[in-house]
């Protein structure tokens, strides 16, 4: 997700060291501090409008559903009795992850004054097309409604 | 910004990592300062909301070792 949201991966780092490891612990930490460096400085109001959708994605029940179901899924397989490898899963669960941080920056957006599809479009660059159809899927959901028209431009308002 | 040192938040497991780091201060191994280490009793307690947390405070990276 740090991915989709600009932040990039490189600024999160995971590693496992036991406690006998103590040139491992130091090894780790001398390549994350050179990996952080070499990304530069982080701006928290630069990527305001991502951590708060990046937020709402993980608070949000589709991405928790996802992640519990994984294990069932793919070991004991789904409803249909279908097992699916882990690559076909995460490959769903990525698709999905992105679909539901999009519609979150648009909802960020909307939430922050920028009310039609073309300044949304300016504000998170994602294309048209694309806004008007995760729009469409807030509304359903009633976290975005359409307000009425304003100088031919449909304007909507989070709910 | 020449040479900076980067705030890397470390979410250090009690039973692992913290040990390691704890060892690495004993044995007196050189290590960047860069680093604040919060101490959980598992990483699998780490959640990524907590890495959402630190990068919203400012941090400019997340290490979590276990």
């Amino acid at each position: 997700m740090f991915d989709i949201a600009g932040i990039g991966k490189d600024r999160l780092h995971l590693a496992w060291v036991s406690s006998a490891e103590a040139q491992r612990f130091v090894e780790v930490v001398t390549t994350a501090t050179e990996s952080v460096k070499a990304q530069g400085k982080f701006d928290p109001k630069a990527f305001s409008f991502e951590l708060a959708a990046a937020e709402m994605t993980l608070a949000g029940e589709t991405l928790r559903w996802m992640v519990g179901k994984e294990v069932k899924i793919t070991t004991q397989g789904d409803v249909y009795g279908r097992k699916w490898d882990t690559v076909s899963f995460e490959t769903i669960l990525d698709a999905v992850l992105e679909r539901e941080y999009q519609k979150n920056l648009i909802y960020q957006a909307v939430k922050e004054g920028y009310t039609s599809v073309r300044d949304i479009n300016e504000k998170i660059g994602l294309d048209l097309k694309r806004i008007s159809y995760l729009l469409a899927d807030l509304e359903k959901t009633n976290k975005v409604g359409f307000t009425g028209m304003k100088d031919r431009i449909p304007v909507f308002a989070v709910l | 910004m020449g040479d900076f040192e980067p705030r890397i938040v470390a979410f250090l497991c009690n039973w692992c990592a913290y040990a390691g780091a704890d060892l690495a201060g004993v044995s007196r191994l050189q290590y960047p300062p860069s680093i604040r280490t919060v101490r959980v009793m598992c990483s699998g307690r780490v959640d990524p909301m907590f890495v959402l947390e630190a990068f919203k405070d400012g941090c400019d990276g997340v290490l979590v070792a276990g």
